[in-house]
């Protein structure tokens, strides 16, 4: 699927949502995943509002294979790298001069339940909408086509990671980069993984963006469309509430840190 | 070093069956090109050779390994990969760097490294750059960076996945001589390619996939004068070869000297008839 669009076709509520209403709750999502104080809020809020998203929209299956797959190998990595080295007092074991402490532990766990929580509500968003359909919402209220490309683009990045990330440890390991050694090896792996990953999917980005402008995507012209999106009254007021949500806890959050 | 594939088939978990039923053996030093539309294969077969991917049945020797006792970081010693986006590797700060990675993780020493990092440049003609950064070069040169890294790697063996590809002929043209010279080394060097008239011109050997199973193989002379064959595996021969059997010559020609003498012979032939 690299470099493929993740939208999964089905016949439900959520995929008829206006893709604003969708895009509003990933924006809640975001805030939350910033703003929320501890692992039980995150996870309280995966399990409570997410998922039963994603049900109703019936994509559970896909939607927590893709949250595990993304997910997963950070947990274990920020789990790993925070437990030994984020310092704390109390001890679960040690290796050789290295402590593992409960405090890192759970100071990983919670960086990886702030990403579980971002993820979801861009994946809920990206699994039922189509993007054509997302770009013209965005388009139609006026924000800018370069700006609403470059969201789009950055939010789908974010599952291509996954196909990338298996080549770039193919060649690596091709280059005698070996994978089951012990700990400190696997610090030794961050950078070439890491990098590639990065850099190569920026040059993704600036060659689709070289591609669209050779299509006269920044024309000043209107663009017709032949699609019509349905809206609501009700996913208007809804829309407004969720940005409010997001707002106030991002306030918060910042108000509180200033205390 | 020579390279065995014995009975192998292959399954992606997806359950399509990639490879069926594959024997091949390729002798030291040998220079064959892996031809074949798109989705037959090519790409799965050659992962084999590095423990990328391990058979579903059957064995791949590699000298006297079994690839299945050996991890891929193990056997990158024997068998060097040129992936087909440089961009999948590059991280380091220098191309000097860069190419001593690999080196480096097979525990050669810094006078070694430094010395296989200014021979790999030197042969891909980077070495005026070796303190630049990867991503200051363009793509065609990253890809030959790339290259270098897999030749400073010292490996019997090399695996090339589409070297011509996104290359102006300038690039063409280095690629071209840089395997020269690694074929007057020694090395076995295998490459996937859809470039035709590329293989025409440099491979000894060649081999056509066709839905998971070689279709037709033999020397690049023999493979490229079975049009039937080729044609049912979607592989169009070169120019030169069209361009003889258009005419009606005998032979096939694979270069343009071999298409002027053989030319040349046929018209005397055809007058003094
Ligand atoms: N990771 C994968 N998972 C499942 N199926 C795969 C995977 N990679 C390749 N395939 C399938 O295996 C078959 C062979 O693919 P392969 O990549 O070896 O072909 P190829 O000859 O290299 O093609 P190309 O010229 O496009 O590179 C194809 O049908 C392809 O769809
Ligand atoms: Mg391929």
């Amino acid at each position: 699927m690299r470099g493929g669009s993740i939208y999964i076709e089905r016949s439900s509520g959520l995929h008829r949502l206006h893709p604003l209403t969708k895009v509003a709750l990933t924006a809640l999502c975001f805030a939350s995943a910033a703003a929320l104080p501890g692992l039980p809020w995150l996870l309280a809020l995966f399990v409570g509002l997410l998922l039963p998203l994603a049900i109703w929209g019936r994509l559970t299956g896909a939607f927590l294979k893709a949250c595990l797959l993304v997910v997963g190998p950070f947990v274990l990595s920020l789990t790993i790298i925070q437990g030994f080295f984020s310092g704390g007092e109390t001890v679960l074991f040690n290796l050789g001069r290295f402590v593992f402490t409960q405090e890192g532990l759970l100071a990983g766990l919670t960086f990886a339940a702030r990403l579980l929580v971002a993820l979801g509500g861009t994946l809920l968003l990206m699994q039922s909408t189509p993007q054509p359909h997302l770009m013209q919402a965005l388009t139609e209220r006026g924000f800018p086509p370069r700006i609403a490309y470059v969201v789009l683009t950055a939010i789908q990045i974010f599952p291509s990671f996954q196909d990338r990330a298996q080549v770039i440890m193919d060649a690596q390991q091709a280059r005698g980069l070996e994978l089951q050694s012990g700990l400190l090896n696997r610090a030794r792996l961050l950078l070439p993984m890491v990098g590639p990953l990065i850099l190569g999917s920026v040059m993704d980005v600036s060659e689709r963006a070289m591609a669209l402008e050779a299509r006269a995507f920044s024309s000043p012209a209107r663009k017709t469309s032949l699609n019509t999106l349905a809206d609501s009254l009700l996913q208007r007021a809804l829309r407004w509430l969720l940005a409010l949500a997001a707002a106030a806890l991002l306030l918060w959050r910042l108000w509180s840190a200033l205390q | 070093m020579n390279l065995r594939v014995e009975g192998v088939s292959f399954r992606y978990p997806s359950g399509v069956l990639a490879l069926d039923g594959i024997d091949l053996a390729i002798p030291s030093g040998q220079l064959l090109a892996i031809l074949g539309e798109n989705g037959a294969g090519k790409t799965t077969l050659v992962k084999l050779f590095n423990g990328l991917l391990r058979p579903s049945q059957g064995k791949v020797y590699i000298g006297d390994w079994d690839s299945a006792e050996h991890t891929t970081a193990a056997l990158a010693r024997r068998v060097g990969f040129l992936f087909q986006n440089p961009d999948d590797q590059l991280f380091e700060r220098t191309l000097a760097r860069e190419v001593g990675y690999g080196p480096r993780n097979l525990g050669a020493s810094e006078a070694e490294v430094k010395r296989r990092v200014a021979r790999a440049l030197k042969l891909v003609g980077l070495h005026d750059m070796a303190d630049a950064h990867p991503y200051d070069l363009p793509q065609p040169q990253r890809k030959l960076l790339a290259l270098a890294a897999t030749i400073a790697m010292d490996t019997p063996i090399l695996v090339l996945d589409e070297p011509t590809i996104g290359q102006d002929e300038v690039g063409r043209g280095a690629i071209s001589r840089i395997l020269t010279d690694l074929h007057r080394m020694g090395r076995t060097l295998i490459m996937i390619s859809h470039d035709m008239d590329f293989c025409a011109e440099h491979a000894q050997r060649m081999l056509v996939m066709l839905n998971g199973k070689i279709h037709v193989e033999g020397t690049t002379e023999d493979v490229m004068g079975q049009t039937k064959k080729l044609d049912e595996a979607e592989v169009a021969p070169p120019q030169l070869v069209r361009l003889a059997q258009a005419l009606k010559m005998p032979g096939t020609p694979l270069t343009v000297d071999d298409f002027v003498d053989e030319y040349k012979q046929w018209r005397k032939k055809k007058k003094s008839k």
